[in-house]
């Protein structure tokens, strides 16, 4: 069925009465909620809110997989991603070192759209799912090939409890642990 | 100095330098002006002059967030503009960049599958009503009601964490792309959605209770602001403004797109012009993008997985490519999308966003960048009518008329 438009009137409201029961329905609302809140709060950093499997994190790098073709630099719409020449060994000549290109990253620009991810061919780029890491100063947001190869040390994991955000129909957002509790 | 302030084409002052005012101003007229530092008015100015509290001319002045999108729309490609573009509105972010993947979509000749329309629209619906929501809530503090920004925040997070759930970003969701979308729903997306339906249609009863049926709020938005018919037209005012002037104009209906010509829904229109209709248009909005997501999740649902991508496009796929498609349901980009070239032509994009029709024009000159990219957003069409419905009123309902426009100046800047 195609959409149509629909004239609808103004709702009304006029007379004493209305306007004494519309202040008694905003207040019995405001009342129901002072004594039935619903509401929470994440206590962060002891909780942290664990995010899905599919959350565009932080990119990381699987050198193996990586067959140069700088196709994660030239989709990067904020210029965050760069091609660096780096000595490997010769495939067939071990003695040899040949040049090779890989991706380094600067997460100083890195908007996280996972254009990078997406467009390599060999899937040698993947998204981890957390982005709450603290740098303490802005040359270590520069990352080099090494540290670009290594999932990031999540700190909030290791102190806080995770928890996960569910949709509820009475509550609307609802904090609930994100695992079950061993022993 | 007072004397020469009445001159028109400005006068010199001490340094002899030239000082020029913008309009002439009345002996006994206050000038004030509002922004672009006030909390209320976002980044922009509205100079109103006051003969006692009765603003009897403003004028709006917009500029304060110009980024020049449209030049630096034309060098970095493609595709690379869609994370760009998306910056005008973050929280509309699909609708914002709908148009231009549209018109991209007209040059290359490609056609997403229907399977990706249904996903595009189902996005586009959750980013209108995070839209509205956020456009609530500061309308409910410009009238000093903070329940409704704390209720109107806490619920945008509802929609906030489906479109996460989709997409994998809160709000810069780069999510359409020309010839299809990124990502099919995972698993456990169509409970989620129905959850968050149910939730919004209650609460919609309790924002009616402690908002809008409110005395307080009524009386404050009851005939003010009124934009006629006529003067809506004659400005051209769009979106939901338009709407509740009496004008039925939703580009979802005059040139449908995507997935909309199939799903069964209203566009409400209210005659009366008023702040108050501008509310009640988008609150009934609300409940219309309701009933599309439901309708959109549950074609999604029970319709088989599919490519999301143009069958052409998808030819192209190498086999680790498809077999993604297939196993994650993600759309992987062509390594040629970094640097295509998309065939000579101009081509005009139009789209229903949160706040009216964004029109975007872009013309290829067969390069690997645009040629042009223009764009007319919703909130820069109505920036006019600023000038046009504040005099007569007092100063103290320029606050509800703000707000009820739903003015967004990052998105008028552009």
């Amino acid at each position: 069925m195609p959409p149509k438009v629909a004239v609808k009137p103004l709702p009304k409201r006029g007379g004493l009465l209305a306007g004494v029961s519309d202040n008694l329905a905003a207040l019995m609302i405001g009342i129901k909620y002072f004594l039935n809140p619903k509401r929470f709060s994440i206590y962060y950093p002891k909780e942290y809110p664990e995010l899905r499997k599919g959350y565009r994190g932080f990119i990381i790098l699987n050198k193996q997989k990586c067959i140069s073709c700088a196709a994660c630099a030239r989709i990067c719409p904020s210029a965050a991603m760069k091609m660096i020449r780096v000595p490997v060994p010769h495939p067939k000549e071990p003695e040899k070192t040949v040049m090779k290109q890989f991706p380094v990253i600067n997460y100083q620009r890195c908007i996280f759209c996972g254009y990078c991810v997406d467009i390599c061919p060999t899937e040698a780029l993947y998204h981890v799912n957390y982005h709450d890491i603290v740098y303490e100063n802005l040359a270590e947001m520069f990352w080099d090939l090494d540290t670009f190869q290594k999932e990031p040390e999540y700190p909030t994991a290791e102190e806080g409890i995770p928890v996960r955000l569910m949709i509820h129909e009475e509550y609307g957002l609802l904090k609930v642990p994100a695992r079950e509790k061993q022993g | 100095m007072v004397e020469d302030v009445r001159i028109y084409g400005g006068w010199k002052d001490e340094l002899g330098l030239k000082v020029v005012p913008s309009k002439k101003i009345g002996k006994d007229l206050y000038e004030v002006f509002i922004g672009p530092q006030h909390p209320g008015s976002g980044h922009m100015r509205i100079t109103v002059r006051l003969d006692g509290d009765i603003i009897v001319e403003a004028d709006p002045d917009i500029g304060y967030v110009h980024r020049t999108m449209e030049k630096l729309g034309e060098i970095r490609g493609w595709i690379k503009p869609i994370p760009l573009f998306e910056r005008m509105a973050i929280h509309d972010a699909c609708n914002i960049t709908m148009p231009y993947v549209l018109a991209v979509e007209k040059l290359m000749g490609v056609e997403p599958p229907l399977r990706a329309k249904y996903l595009r629209s189902l996005l586009c619906e959750i980013n209108r009503i995070g839209a509205h929501l956020y456009g609530f809530a500061i309308f409910g503090v410009f009238l000093g009601h903070s329940t409704m920004y704390m209720w109107a925040m806490g619920d945008r997070e509802v929609f906030i964490e489906l479109a996460e759930a989709l997409t994998g970003a809160r709000l810069t969701h780069s999510y359409p792309l020309p010839g299809g979308a990124r990502r099919d729903i995972p698993a456990d997306f169509p409970d989620m959605a129905r959850r968050a339906v149910n939730y919004m249609r209650k609460r919609l009863k309790e924002y009616e209770k402690i908002f809008l049926n409110n005395p307080v709020i009524r009386s404050r938005l009851e005939g003010v602001g009124v934009i006629s018919k006529g003067l809506a037209a004659e400005l051209g005012i769009v979106g939901p403004n338009a709407r509740a002037s009496g004008i039925g104009y939703d580009v979802r209906i005059v040139e449908p797109y995507d997935a909309y010509p199939e799903l069964d829904f209203e566009v409400p229109v209210f005659r009366e012009g008023d702040a108050l209709a501008r509310t009640m248009v988008r609150v009934e909005e609300i409940k219309q993008s309701l009933r599309i997501i439901e309708q959109a999740v549950e074609w999604l649902e029970k319709n088989p997985r599919e490519p999301i991508v143009d069958k052409y496009l998808y030819g192209k796929y190498p086999p680790l490519h498809k077999k993604i498609m297939e196993s994650e349901g993600r759309a992987k980009l062509l390594p040629i999308s970094a640097a295509m070239k998309v065939p000579k032509g101009r081509a005009i994009g139009r789209a229903e966003t949160g706040r009216g029709e964004t029109i975007y024009y872009v013309e290829s000159d067969g390069g690997v960048n645009p040629y042009r990219v223009r764009i007319v957003t919703a909130s820069a069409r109505n920036a006019i009518a600023f000038k046009y419905v504040l005099p007569g009123h007092k100063i103290m309902d320029l606050p509800a008329i703000y707000g009820s426009l739903d003015y967004f100046p990052p998105e008028s800047d552009r």
